[in-house]
């Protein structure tokens, strides 16, 4: 038999002012028959949750920005602990933590300043730079997901190396628990670097999906430059082999992306991701 | 003005292969802008609930997903008591490459049979077909934005929205409030949607849209086509209904649904 308890906090801020505010907090019993699930233990609530997700929150509440669509999320488990701020500023967010913040967000409103212009590309045959850590969203997916799935693994360039541990998580005590990531970190040893001079310079990425039946990687690119113009938000669809082949390149030491909030069966959950500037080329 | 609403209730959810007991009771207030929810303790006491699973004609298949579920929820808003039971099921069936969604056990055999004759590769959608009841249930909230001419699409009467309020017949400027929990602020939407056509015979002869592929993508359907003799992948763009049957099935889409044969 296992006991999972767990304690949330969540509110969502619209331009300063407080629109909603959640608390909730309950207890799963596991044991042979399935999951018994309560908001009510009879061993009463678990007050040390309880205070840990109220403290993440009041910590949050002192960071967000006045004039942006701010979520934020205090979790304390038997299993994990996070604070989570999901700042959106003119239709594009980050997902962030406490000590990230106020730099996460300085990037988001570096991205915001510049507006799309001009036409989408076709980016087949357009090398892609992913800058902040942006790559791990495309690993999460190509790398990560088919882990979660048991699929057979596919060979990747032998310079790169991804670390993603997966272990049994949950978002509520509600839901059953799946084997997800905790995190996805990319490293290069020694691996090609040469930043070519056309180039598509990914900086956002607005979410991705990973298609177990066909196994299928699609991204929704949020910010990213060409030729000095922003380009329109657009899709990248690839196998997961193709995602492999195109990786031709990286450099330095992994970046912190700022935020994925990974959604399978309903539940969503933070994972942590990193991975160095690298280079694709999909043809 | 603030709105304070309650809800106690229990489910049992068959999830993929874990039984689930769930046993919650909350509150929500509406005050102004601001909306707040918390649980409310308060005893629940477990209402005798079960659920079947398995023994489904799917065989050569894989269910990829299977969540079968049976609640009972108490609610009280400024108050007005009610109180409701719903029965739920969601089976996602693979053949290949191809995922049906399902979202009635009645539908199971049916689309399981077109699946298991199904092409992998996806062809053009035959210019007339039907939509069966399963389709057009997930199309008509897509359809409140753009509603052809020649149909009626309305809010049905009957029962109580998230306020407790009764449910009219209503066109549009919805007057119903859809809650599907306390932690979710209540929000204007038509609810139990219905389609009708002066023109209700279906012609039999014309291919079949059985199942759903993905969800809509606005009136943009994924879906299988049973020709009898054989079943593939299509993508159907509705521009146009040339006939709504007059028999209707209640879906889970949006704030309900009643699906009912279509002819495009």
């Amino acid at each position: 038999m296992t006991r999972f308890a767990i304690a949330t906090r969540d509110e969502l801020w619209l331009r300063g002012r407080l629109s909603e505010t959640r608390i909730s907090h309950g207890e799963a019993i596991h044991d042979e028959s399935g999951i018994t699930a309560t908001d009510a233990p009879a061993d009463g609530l678990d007050d040390a949750l309880a205070a840990a997700s109220g403290r993440d929150l009041e910590r949050m509440r002192e960071l967000v920005p006045g004039d942006a669509r701010v979520r934020l999320v205090a979790i304390a488990s038997t299993e994990e602990t996070s604070a989570t701020m999901t700042i959106g500023i003119a239709g594009l967010f980050v997902v962030t933590s406490p000590e990230h913040a106020r730099e996460d967000e300085a990037l988001l409103r570096a991205i915001v300043a510049v507006e799309a212009e001009g036409e989408a590309v076709d980016y087949r045959g357009i090398p892609i730079v992913w800058r902040n850590g942006s790559a791990s969203v495309l690993l999460h997916e190509a790398a990560g997901h088919p882990l979660e799935h048991a699929h057979e693994p596919i060979a990747w360039p032998p310079w790169l190396d991804v670390d993603v541990p997966l272990r049994m998580r949950r978002e509520t005590f509600r839901d059953v628990p799946l084997l997800r990531m905790t995190r996805v970190t990319a490293r290069q040893h020694d691996a090609p670097f040469s930043l070519p001079e056309r180039r598509i310079d990914v900086l956002l990425v607005n979410g991705g999906l990973y298609e177990p039946l066909t196994e299928t990687v699609t991204l929704r690119i949020a910010a990213a430059d060409y030729e000095g113009r922003r380009l329109p938000p657009f899709e990248i669809r690839e196998s997961r082999q193709a995602v492999a082949r195109a990786l031709t390149g990286a450099a330095g030491d992994p970046i912190r992306y700022p935020g994925v909030v990974c959604s399978r069966e309903g539940q969503e959950l933070i994972v942590g991701s990193f991975a160095p500037v690298m280079i694709t080329e999909f043809r | 003005m603030t709105v304070v609403y309650r809800k106690q209730g229990s489910v049992v959810r068959w999830e993929n292969g874990t039984l689930v007991r769930v046993t919650e009771s909350g509150m929500a207030i509406e005050d102004g802008n601001l909306f707040r929810c918390f649980p409310f303790r308060r005893a629940v006491a477990q209402p005798p609930l079960s659920i079947r699973s398995g023994g489904f004609a799917t065989a050569l298949l894989k269910v990829e997903r299977l969540i079968i579920t049976h609640g009972v929820a108490h609610h009280e808003c400024d108050g007005r008591t009610w109180s409701d039971e719903t029965k739920r099921f969601h089976m996602s069936l693979v053949n290949g490459g191809i995922r049906a969604l399902i979202d009635r056990e009645e539908d199971v055999e049916r689309i399981a049979d077109a699946l298991a004759r199904a092409e992998q590769s996806e062809r053009e959608a035959p210019a007339r077909l039907r939509l069966a009841p399963n389709v057009t249930g997930a199309l008509l909230p897509s359809l409140v934005e753009s509603v052809p001419p020649n149909v009626d699409l309305f809010q049905t009467a009957g029962g109580v929205d998230g306020r407790g309020n009764p449910i009219v017949e209503a066109r549009g400027n919805w007057p119903n409030w859809y809650r599907p929990s306390y932690r979710t602020r209540p929000v204007r939407m038509p609810l139990n949607l219905q389609l009708r056509c002066d023109v209700t015979a279906i012609e039999r002869d014309r291919p079949v849209a059985v199942a759903l592929l993905a969800p809509p993508d606005g009136l943009t359907l994924r879906v299988l086509v049973d020709e009898g003799r054989r079943a593939y992948p299509a993508t159907v763009r509705v521009t146009r209904i040339d006939a709504v049957a007059g028999e209707r099935t209640w879906y889970p889409y949006g704030g309900g649904s009643f699906g009912a044969e279509m002819m495009l």
